[in-house]
């Protein structure tokens, strides 16, 4: 039986979704304060499969308790669920790593799909695990136009191919040091390595990665970009793997060498 | 967090430093250059010079107050946000629970109770928000009437203690003499109201609250409202009454509420020609809340 932590402190929405969760065969564990769920959850086993983190909480709010969960390296798939419903405000939940986010009133159907969709994609990521069989860890994708680099379980890239990202693995590793990704990182990654030489706008991610599709300040991406280019790039303030396209986007080049340098600013390449 | 309107007036201020220091500048410099004999020109330089200097200053009073009143602006956006949204969401996965699930009897009628509760709560933002507008507007004018101050005490702690669900004797009323004001029912009632929930929202699980009317000087009546909550910082007394205003840290998360209840009662006291205030010896040492009203003799 798989179980849930919901952390909420609105009594009567905690126990509705008790309730409804319980009904349909989950096993279900309430904690009201930010700080509860976070010492629930850094136990040593694995008590729970999925959390449900509301935001506005008592004491530590549902952001610091989301960021602080993941520095400390616990990956669980966590869904967000929130009033705050404004783009920037979903795009600060997945920027602290959260791997989906649900604004409140929710629909209780797609709150259980969602549920589902995180706990499958977790089952995927251990069969794989299990039986080397890497293809099963492709997140949907919209768009799969370029079908030549398309990433699978592992993708490498480099000049002497020296970096690797493992999707199943959530994992980022260069030169044997190893890098843990979020699932919305590995997204983002996922869809620019997709788009390989080809620049990608933020607007595009947006709708494709996050599945957005309002006008929003398409900057708050760039805080991915940041982190992953900490990862990937040699000098991050120089980043030749995830190159700028000013005034567009970003793109991706696997191997800086074999191309000619800054070819950056024009757009299409 | 963007509220256009109060960056507008953010740029207002700033633009308006900028240009008064520019014009100090270009004095000085035409001070230097032209005429520095001239007795009467120097006496309007020095004139000019202070009138300047001081809206300066006071240009920069107002701009750190405009920034201030953004920031409680953002917070008091996000608590309506949040206390609008969450009853919906709870009242819907409650109804949606019922249209999908088969429910038991006894859960069925809890689930109605919680439904009602949330919706109470729903309206109780609402007519907070309402009644703001309606108090703060000076034009409005009052639907005067004879009210007896005891029996609005008696339904507020009536009202309240359905609400929130705590027993009778955690409430507790210490009725004065009979006293008539010259009033709004309806704004008396809020504001007493408003005076009551605080000081069991602020009590947070251990709910002592006494309700207190006297006569003051034979002029006054005052309804005191007295807890042994969470208290409040000597600092604060006097900030809490303003409109959006919350103490800051976390108690501002803990307990839910949007800014606007203490503004209401102290608009509603000087709209019947009375005050409000409030007294605490510091954090968690309770506090007292006093609405004062002129009584008719």
């Amino acid at each position: 039986m798989n179980s849930v932590l919901v952390v909420e402190d609105e009594r009567h929405l905690a126990e509705g979704l008790r309730f409804n969760l319980e009904a349909e065969g989950y096993q279900v564990h309430l904690a009201e304060t930010g700080e509860a769920a976070l010492e629930l959850l850094s136990g040593e086993s694995p008590a729970f499969d999925v959390v449900l983190l509301d935001v506005m909480l008592p004491g530590k709010d549902g952001f610091s308790v989301m960021s602080e969960l993941r520095q400390s390296g616990n990956f669980i798939p966590t869904l967000m669920l929130t009033a705050r419903g404004r783009p920037e405000d979903v795009l600060r939940g997945f920027a602290a790593g959260a791997d989906d986010y649900l604004t409140k009133p929710f629909e209780l159907a797609i709150l259980i799909a969602r549920i589902q969709g995180l706990l499958r994609r977790r089952e995927w990521l251990r069969t794989s695990l299990n039986h080397e069989a890497p293809n099963h860890g492709a997140a949907p994708q919209a768009n799969q136009v370029t079908p030549p680099p398309e990433p699978k379980g592992t993708f490498t890239f480099g000049e002497k191919g020296e970096k690797s990202v493992h999707f199943d693995l959530l994992e980022l590793r260069v030169r044997g040091q190893k890098f843990p990704l979020t699932l919305m990182e590995a997204n983002v990654l996922r869809y620019l390595i997709q788009h390989e030489g080809a620049p990608v706008s933020r607007k595009a991610m947006l709708e494709e990665v996050w599945g957005l599709h309002e006008d929003t300040d398409t900057r708050a991406i760039d805080n991915f970009i940041v982190r992953l280019r900490r990862y990937i790039e040699d000098d991050p303030t120089r980043p030749r793997h995830l190159v700028t396209v000013r005034g567009v986007g970003y793109r991706f080049v696997a191997s800086p060498a074999n191309r000619p340098e800054r070819t950056v600013r024009g757009g299409q390449v | 967090m963007v509220v256009a309107g109060r960056r507008k007036s953010i740029a207002f201020f700033i633009a308006l430093g900028i240009g008064l220091i520019s014009v100090i500048i270009l004095l000085y410099v035409g001070w230097v250059l032209f005429d520095w004999r001239s007795g009467i020109l120097l006496f309007l330089g020095v004139l000019l010079l202070a009138v300047i200097i001081s809206g300066v200053v006071l240009n920069t009073i107002f701009l750190v107050r405009e920034i201030r009143r953004n920031e409680q602006h953002n917070a008091f956006i996000n608590a309506v946000t949040h206390e609008l949204k969450t009853p919906v969401a709870s009242i819907r996965l409650y109804l949606e629970t019922l249209q999908t699930r088969a429910v038991d009897e006894t859960k069925r009628k809890e689930f109605y109770d919680i439904m009602l509760d949330e919706s109470d709560r729903l309206l109780g933002t609402i007519e907070q928000v309402l009644r703001t507008g309606r108090v703060g507007g000076a034009s409005r004018k009052l639907s005067l009437a004879p009210i007896n101050l005891g029996s609005v005490v008696e339904e507020c702690l009536a009202r309240a203690r359905t609400l929130y669900h705590v027993p009778p004797e955690s409430i507790a009323y210490l009725p004065g003499p009979e006293v008539t004001v010259m009033g709004d029912p309806d704004e008396v009632r809020a504001a007493v109201s408003n005076l009551i929930d605080n000081a069991v929202k602020y009590s947070e699980s251990d709910v002592k609250v006494t309700v207190e009317t006297a006569k003051v000087d034979g002029k006054y009546v005052s309804v005191r409202v007295r807890d042994q909550g969470v208290g409040i910082p000597q600092g604060e007394l006097k900030q809490i009454f303003k409109r959006f205003y919350r103490v800051p840290g976390q108690l501002a998360t803990r307990v839910k509420g949007i800014g606007l209840g203490l503004y209401i009662v102290r608009s509603v006291a000087k709209r019947h020609g009375g005050r409000a205030w409030a007294e605490s010896e510091g954090l968690g040492r309770g506090s007292t809340f006093v609405l004062q009203l002129p009584i008719i003799k």
